[in-house]
């Protein structure tokens, strides 16, 4: 497709020439002794002088040339009754002329047609020329009619000519239709993967999908990919900001799943190393002691239903009850980064519905006066804080579960009086709540945006609404994954514990 | 947010280890943010630190762990020095037991990294010289006997840290040019980026913006 893909216009104007220079070709409108003389007609046409866009230059060149042809041909019109059809093989060069220049100005479209056509295979417009014969014909009809009560003079011919040439005009409108249909269709199929290419989330699901190795390498890749595509591409400011991976990393959020990561994998392969060495009732009960510890990471129910409709927008709430669930767990890590997080984001989204007016219906000019004054957050910047945000939460998120399973590992032999499995189940109390919190934060940023893009196409808005949601259950799954790291690290520290209390 | 802090080349993972209280986060702190921190709080298992800087013509991203220096943290820390590229091993040069310990975080640092893992040994608190408990030659000796880097720095005045880092990256780029550190290994603690435009390499840009514009 590349090679076709010439930016300037000869690709396109050919494309279109030679649509039209099949059409008489078909069996039924050019009868064999007619095609000789089209034959010349079509080498005109590709003349190089053609190929130029000047709108003023082939055309005129292109009727004096046909001129002279014109007597001869009123002279065959009396005997040919259908032979429109070869005033329509020079109309058409005519034509042709014509939509070359016209495909300069459309240049755009037809590139886009032609792209379609050749990715998608649909039928080139030679093929779909071939079908528009069928109208041709009943158009051409009338022409030859017309061009009969017209006399049989140049008049006529010109005539002829014109309807012959109107009848191309529907042929390729036709082409054109079809093609623009398909070419929607292409564009459609095309923005999806241009989505699933530029949305880092769209890959980061799919990534999560495949699942090819720990969720920290995926999250890397995005945001090493991220990071390629900004440095390449400089004019976006907007998508700039809003990179979700890149962001996660510099709240150290992929660091700390790394080291986490690191942890629950080492974990994993001490309790491994431990139950291989042991037997019979001793290997049993600590089997079934490390299953009590698992429970609460398989009991997991995740529905962020709305069933607690309670106003929590200050983040006031949460706080309080995660620095219970955090003293719970009896092990001296604080959560205080990661409430301050949750707190600054909920100033940002004060600031940012507070410079926003709520407009009604009433206050509209008023409003609008506002608006020149005071410099408005756009839906961009709203979206871009709300990714920001999202990625700063789960970052602090990530950490507080990676100091958990810091503590976890060396204070093992330490004064706390709750059972690993008790802690799992508070860590998974945890974990509810801080994907409850994304869920809810989506939420007000993007009734944010609503607010601050309500005279904002839909086409700007939905899909920076989207991506706020796409990033939020992204940011959701990420926590619940960083959890089950736990998993082993808690098992780990079971171990430890007994066999300190052993001693 | 400009697009300046992504165009980097390497990104090495540099570890911080030493005794408690010798200034380890100082140390990252006064490197990553040029401000010294007064009163720092015991770290608790590892924390990160990164900026980029220029390292023999190429910008490099440095991943900064620094791990807590509490003895009851190093079953934990000890999972944080495999993939390290570079190691800052500090001791406190007015405190000799951080200096005779140095010992026992060496064989941590071999053990735990790869053969190729720079190692930079620093005296911090080089600003203290009238508590001085080290003097400059012996560690120096300490330092040659067991090739590694030496530097003498101040958390507190900023001397010599920024040095401290850029030295034991110039050293790590080396190894990459030489080829004694393969970049394909798992655990070299470099990761090359490609894509990343690079000094001298004109090259570079085109395939990668033809990349950028497909629609």
């Amino acid at each position: 497709m590349s090679a076709n893909e010439s930016p300037t216009d000869p690709a396109a104007e050919q494309m279109v020439e030679q649509a039209s220079a099949t059409t008489p070709e078909s069996p039924t409108e050019a009868p064999s002794d007619v095609s000789p003389d089209i034959a010349p007609t079509r080498k005109t046409r590709r003349r190089p002088e053609h190929k130029p866009p000047p709108a003023d230059d082939p055309s005129p060149q292109e009727v004096s040339e046909s001129k002279p042809e014109s007597p001869k041909a009123s002279n065959e019109s009396a005997v040919l009754q259908g032979g429109w059809g070869y005033w329509g093989s020079w109309g058409k060069s005519l034509l042709s002329t014509a939509t070359a220049t016209v495909a300069t100005v459309g240049q755009g479209i037809s590139q886009v047609i032609e792209k379609a056509e050749t990715t998608l295979g649909i039928p080139s417009p030679e093929e779909l020329s071939a079908q528009a014969p069928q109208e041709e014909n009943t158009d051409g009809g009338t022409a030859g009619a017309e061009g009969e009560a017209q006399d049989d003079t140049a008049m006529g011919g010109a005539l002829g000519m014109l309807s012959s040439l109107s009848s191309v005009v529907q042929s390729t409108g036709k082409t054109v239709i079809t093609g623009s249909l398909d070419a929607l269709e292409f564009i459609g199929k095309k923005t999806m993967d241009v989505i699933a290419e530029g949305d880092p989330g769209f890959k980061k699901t799919k990534g999560l999908m495949i699942r090819p190795t720990t969720l920290s390498q995926v999250l890397r890749e995005a945001k090493e990919r991220e990071e390629q595509q900004t440095s390449e591409d400089l004019s976006s400011d907007v998508e700039k900001k809003a990179h979700y991976g890149m962001l996660f990393d510099e709240f150290q959020g992929l660091a700390h799943l790394e080291a986490l990561e690191s942890l629950s994998r080492e974990s994993e392969i001490k309790v491994k190393s431990v139950l291989t060495s042991m037997s019979g009732g001793e290997l049993a009960q600590l089997k079934a002691d490390l299953e009590e510890v698992s429970e609460p990471f398989s009991l997991m129910e995740f529905e962020d239903d709305d069933d607690d409709t309670k106003e929590d927008s200050d983040g006031v709430e949460f706080a309080k009850e995660l620095r219970d669930a955090m003293s719970r767990l009896q092990l001296s890590v604080t959560a205080d980064k990661l409430t301050q997080a949750r707190t600054n984001i909920h100033d940002r989204i004060a600031d940012v519905k507070s410079a926003t007016p709520v407009s009604t219906t009433e206050e509209d000019e008023k409003d609008e006066a506002d608006e020149m004054a005071v410099p408005q957050h756009t839906p961009e910047d709203v979206h871009a804080l709300a990714i920001s945000s999202l990625a700063e939460l789960t970052a602090k998120s990530i950490e507080l579960f990676h100091k958990v399973a810091q503590v976890v590992l060396h204070n093992a032999s330490g004064n706390a009086q709750i059972s690993t499995g008790d802690q799992a189940k508070v860590l998974a109390q945890i974990t509810i709540m801080l994907c409850k919190e994304i869920s809810l934060l989506s939420k007000s940023f993007t009734c944010c945006l609503t607010t601050v893009g309500s005279n904002e196409k839909g086409e700007v808005l939905n899909p920076l609404i989207t991506g706020v949601f796409l990033e939020a259950s992204n940011s959701a799954t990420y926590i619940q994954d960083a959890f089950q790291l736990l998993r082993t690290v808690l098992q780990l520290a079971h171990i430890q514990r007994t066999a300190d209390f052993a001693q | 947010m400009t697009t300046a802090p992504y165009n980097y080349s390497y990104i090495f993972k540099y570890i911080i280890i030493g005794d408690m209280g010798v200034g380890k986060s100082c140390l990252l702190h006064q490197f990553t943010e040029k401000k010294f921190m007064a009163d720092c709080p015991h770290t608790i298992g590892v924390e990160f630190g990164t900026r980029i800087m220029e390292v023999s013509g190429q910008k490099v991203k440095l991943q900064i762990w620094d791990t807590a220096g509490q003895e009851r943290f190093r079953a934990v820390t000890r999972s944080y020095y495999r993939g390290a590229a570079g190691a800052l091993m500090v001791y406190d040069i007015t405190r000799r037991s951080t200096y005779n310990h140095l010992s026992s975080w060496l064989t941590d640092a071999r053990n735990l990294t790869n053969p190729n893992t720079v190692i930079i040994l620093i005296g911090n608190k080089a600003d203290l010289e009238a508590q001085r408990d080290v003097t400059y030659e012996e560690a120096k000796q300490f330092a040659e006997e067991n090739g590694l880097l030496f530097l003498e720095a101040s958390a507190k005045t900023g001397e010599n840290v920024e040095d401290a880092f850029l030295e034991a990256a110039k050293k790590i780029y080396q190894n990459i040019q030489d080829g004694s550190l393969d970049l394909n290994a798992a655990e070299s603690g470099v990761q090359h980026k490609p894509s990343a435009p690079q000094g001298g390499r004109l090259g570079n840009d085109a395939p990668s913006q033809k990349e950028g514009c497909s629609c």
